[in-house]
C-alpha cells in the first residue's frame, strides 16, 4: 500500500465537501480554544493571585478591634463588642503559640501639603523595620526608613511621592511636608467642632513601586508620631501578628478566638485568597465543563459529517474495494480525514484560545480598572497545551472510528449497485 | 491449492447464488459449470435478470457463491479469505463497469492509478504505465483532465486504462457499452479486442450489445441462472483476432 497517496485520497474527499469540512474543523476549534484559553487564564490568574499574596506576606494574621473591622480603616463600621487593642494586647499576642512577632500600627486619613500642593492619603505609623514581614517586597527606592525613636521622619510611597496625576514629584527626599489630621470633638449640647493637627515631617526615603495599592498610597512615620498626630491615647487601629508559618495561620487564629471569642477581628490574607481560589476555581471548573461539552458536541460533529461521507461515498467506496482496497485501507483512509479534522481544529484552536485568553486578560484587567496594575497574564504550559491537542486528536479519531468502520464493512457488490 | 486440472483459467463447477432479500429467496445462478481458457475473450449475453452480473460477481471474486467451486488458475477462490481476496482482485482482474465507477475529483490520472496505489507501484512506474496506457486508449495528453469533462466514450476508456495499470490476467466488463450510443460502443468493443489481443488477457464481458456478442469467440446464454445454451461469435476472426 502507498500510505501517502491513500491519505491524499482521503484528503481530496475532504475538500470535495469544503464548507462542511470547514464547519466540522470549526466546531472542533471552538471547543479547543475554550479549553485551552480557559486553561491559560484559570493558571494566570492563579498567578495573579499568588502574586497577590506575595506582597502581602503569606504568613500574616491582621488583628484589629472588631469583625469585619478590617484592618483598620475599611469595611462597614461594626457596632458590638470590641477589643481595645493596646500595649497589653500586644503582649497577649505575641504570647499566643505560634505568633513570632507582632507589629501594631495606626492608620488614618490626613492631607499632605508639599509646597503648594496638597493631597489626602492615608499614613500609618508603625515599627519600619519590621514592614518586610508584613510586605516581603518592600523596598526603597532612595533614603532609609524612619527609626521608632524618630519622631520628624517619613517615607512616602511610591504614588505619594509620584502621583499620576502630576508631571513632577509630589515630594523629594530631604523636603519637608506637613502632615494635617482632623478631628471631629463633641463639645457638649450634641455640637461638634472639627479640629486640626498639623505637623512637619522631612522625607527620609521614597518606597518602590510595589504593585499593591494600599501600601503605594501610603506614608509611614514611626509609631509614637502616629499616636500624637492622630490623637490615638495608645490605641492601635490593628496588630500584624507574623507567625510562624502560613500553613498554621488557622489554628494559630483559633488560639486567639480563645481568648477574645468573637470581640476581635482577624484577618488572614492566606485564607481569604484561598478562598477567592475557591470560588474562580469553582468557577473556571464550571466553564471547562461547558468546554468539555462543545468538544464532545465537535466529536458528534465529525461523526455525523464523516458518516455522512461514507453513505454519499458508497459508491466510491465500493469502487475502491473492487479494485483491491482492503478493509484496514479503507478504514485507514477515513480515519485520516477525522485526523486531519481533529489536528486542524486542535491547531488553529489552540491558537486561537492563546490568542483569546490574552486579549481577554487585558480587557478584564481594564474593566477592573486596576491602578497602573500589570495585564492579568494568562499562562500557558506547553505540556497542557499539547495534552489539549491529543484530547482534540483522540475524540477526533475515537468520532472516526464509526463511519470508518463502516465504510470498510461495506460489501462492494451492494455499494456498487447503490445508484 | 493447484488442482491437476488446472488447463482452464477459468472453471466453475455447480454453481450456485441465492439471495435473501427479507423472507423471499432469490436464486440467481442455478449451478452453472463454464470452462474458460486462457487468453479467451468471450461474452455473456440473456435477458435482464437472468444472472448475468451475478456470475460476473462471482468470477471476479465481489462476492462468494451459495456453493459451488470457482477455479481461477486452478486456486479455487472460495476458500480464500477476504483480505486474500483484495488482493487477488487487485492484481489479476481488470474491471471494467457500466457505468464507468470513476472518481470525478480525481484526474484522469488517478483515477487510472487506484489500483497501482494499493498494489504500491513506485511512483515512477506509475507514471510510465499510465501514459502508455493513454497512448493505448487514444487519450493520450488526457491526464490532469476531470473525468466531468469527458466524453461518455473517453470516460470509459479512462476506467478501460484503470482496469490494465496492473497487468491483469483477467479483464471482466459488466455491459461496458451499455451506457454509449452504438458507434462509441463499437470503438469500446474493439478496443477490449485489441487489448485481448495485444495483452493475452482473458476477457469475459456482459453484454445486450449482440454486435459485440458476435465478435467474441464463445457466447454464453444466460437465461433464469442457467446456461441455456452455448454459440461461437460469427465475427471473432474477421473482428476481434484482426484487431
Ligand atoms: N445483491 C442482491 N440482492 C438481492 N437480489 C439480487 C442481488 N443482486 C442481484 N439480485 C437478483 O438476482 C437476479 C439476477 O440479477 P443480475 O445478476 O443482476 O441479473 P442481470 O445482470 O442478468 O440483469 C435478479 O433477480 C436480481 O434482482
Ligand atoms: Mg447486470
Amino acid at each position: 500500500m502507498n500510505v501517502s497517496e491513500v491519505i491524499r485520497l482521503g484528503f481530496g474527499a475532504l475538500k470535495e465537501r469544503r464548507t462542511r469540512t470547514i464547519l466540522t474543523i470549526l466546531m472542533v476549534m471552538i471547543g479547543v480554544s475554550l479549553i485551552t484559553s480557559l486553561d491559560g487564564l484559570g493558571a494566570g490568574f492563579d498567578n495573579y493571585i499568588e502574586e497577590q499574596l506575595n506582597t502581602l506576606g503569606a504568613n500574616v494574621l491582621i488583628i484589629s478591634s472588631s469583625e469585619g473591622g478590617g484592618g483598620g480603616g475599611f469595611g462597614p463600621p461594626v457596632q458590638g463588642p470590641e477589643t481595645k487593642l493596646t500595649s497589653q494586647t500586644v503582649r497577649t499576642i505575641d504570647r499566643v503559640l505560634g505568633i513570632e512577632n507582632t507589629v501594631p500600627f495606626y492608620r488614618g486619613a490626613v492631607t499632605i501639603k508639599s509646597g503648594s500642593e496638597e493631597k489626602t492619603i492615608s499614613v500609618t505609623g508603625t515599627d519600619q523595620s519590621k514592614l518586610k514581614y508584613i510586605t516581603p517586597k518592600i523596598s526603597l527606592e532612595s533614603g532609609s526608613f524612619v527609626s521608632e525613636t524618630d519622631n520628624t521622619g517619613i517615607v512616602l510611597g511610591y504614588n505619594v511621592a509620584y502621583p499620576a496625576d502630576l508631571d513632577r514629584p509630589f515630594a523629594k527626599r530631604g523636603q519637608i511636608v506637613s502632615l494635617i489630621s482632623f478631628e471631629v470633638e463633641e463639645t457638649g449640647g450634641g455640637r461638634q467642632t472639627v479640629k486640626e493637627k498639623k505637623k512637619s515631617f522631612r522625607v527620609q526615603g521614597i518606597l518602590e513601586e510595589l504593585g499593591n495599592s494600599q501600601v503605594d498610597n501610603t506614608a509611614y512615620i514611626s509609631t509614637s508620631a502616629a499616636n500624637s498626630l492622630l490623637n490615638k491615647n495608645n490605641i492601635y487601629d490593628g496588630i500584624y501578628g507574623i507567625t510562624r508559618d502560613a500553613d498554621e495561620n488557622e489554628e494559630i487564629e483559633e488560639r486567639i478566638r480563645k481568648i477574645y471569642g468573637k470581640n476581635i477581628g482577624i484577618i488572614s490574607p492566606k485564607s481569604l485568597i484561598e478562598l477567592i481560589q475557591e470560588i474562580v476555581g469553582t468557577f473556571t471548573a464550571f466553564l471547562t465543563t461547558v468546554a468539555t461539552v462543545s468538544m464532545f458536541v465537535a466529536a458528534v460533529g465529525i461523526i455525523t459529517t464523516l458518516y455522512t461521507s461514507v453513505l454519499e461515498r458508497t459508491r466510491e467506496i465500493g469502487l475502491l474495494k473492487a479494485l483491491g482496497y482492503g478493509n484496514r485501507t479503507i478504514l485507514f483512509m477515513f480515519l485520516t480525514e477525522s485526523m486531519t479534522i481533529g489536528i486542524l481544529g486542535g491547531i488553529l484552536g489552540i491558537l486561537t484560545g492563546v490568542i483569546g485568553a490574552v486579549l481577554l486578560g487585558r480587557f478584564v484587567l481594564s474593566s477592573f480598572g486596576g491602578s497602573g496594575a500589570s495585564a492579568l497574564n494568562p499562562v500557558f504550559l506547553p505540556i497542557e497545551l499539547i495534552e489539549v491537542f491529543i484530547l482534540a486528536l483522540s475524540l477526533s479519531i475515537i468520532a472516526g472510528l464509526y463511519p470508518a468502520w463502516r465504510a470498510s464493512k461495506l460489501s462492494p457488490i451492494n455499494a456498487l449497485r447503490k445508484e | 491449492m493447484k488442482s491437476k486440472n488446472n488447463k482452464f483459467a477459468i472453471r466453475t463447477t455447480d454453481l450456485k447464488k441465492i439471495y435473501l432479500t427479507g423472507l423471499v429467496k432469490v436464486y440467481a445462478l442455478n449451478g452453472i459449470n463454464i470452462e474458460v481458457k486462457s487468453g479467451d475473450i468471450i461474452s455473456v449475453v440473456g435477458p435482464s435478470g437472468s444472472g448475468k452480473s451475478t456470475l460476473l460477481n462471482m468470477i471476479s471474486a465481489l462476492d462468494r457463491p451459495t456453493s459451488g467451486k470457482i477455479l481461477i488458475d486452478g486456486v479455487d477462490i472460495t476458500r480464500l479469505n477476504d483480505k486474500t481476496l483484495s488482493k487477488f482482485r487487485n492484481r489479476r482482474i481488470g474491471f471494467i463497469f457500466q457505468s464507468y465507477n470513476l472518481i470525478n475529483r480525481s484526474s484522469v490520472k488517478k483515477n487510472i492509478e487506484l489500483p497501482a496505489i494499493v498494489a504500491g507501484m513506485p511512483k515512477k512506474m506509475r507514471g510510465k504505465r499510465v501514459s502508455d496506457l493513454l497512448e493505448l486508449v487514444g487519450l493520450k495528453g488526457l491526464e490532469n483532465r476531470k473525468p466531468t469533462t469527458l466524453s461518455g466514450g473517453q470516460q470509459q476508456r479512462v476506467a478501460i486504462a484503470r482496469a490494465l495499470i496492473n497487468e491483469p490476467a483477467f479483464i471482466l466488463a459488466d455491459e461496458p457499452t451499455g451506457n454509449l450510443d452504438s458507434k462509441t460502443g463499437n470503438e469500446i468493443t474493439d478496443l477490449l479486442c485489441e487489448i485481448n489481443h495485444k495483452k493475452g488477457a482473458t476477457i469475459v464481458a456482459v453484454t445486450h450489445d449482440l454486435e459485440f456478442a458476435d465478435k467474441t469467440r464463445r457466447i454464453f446464454h444466460l437465461r433464469d441462472g442457467l446456461i441455456e445454451k452455448e454459440t461461437e461469435g460469427f465475427s471473432y476472426n474477421e473482428a476481434c483476432k484482426r484487431a
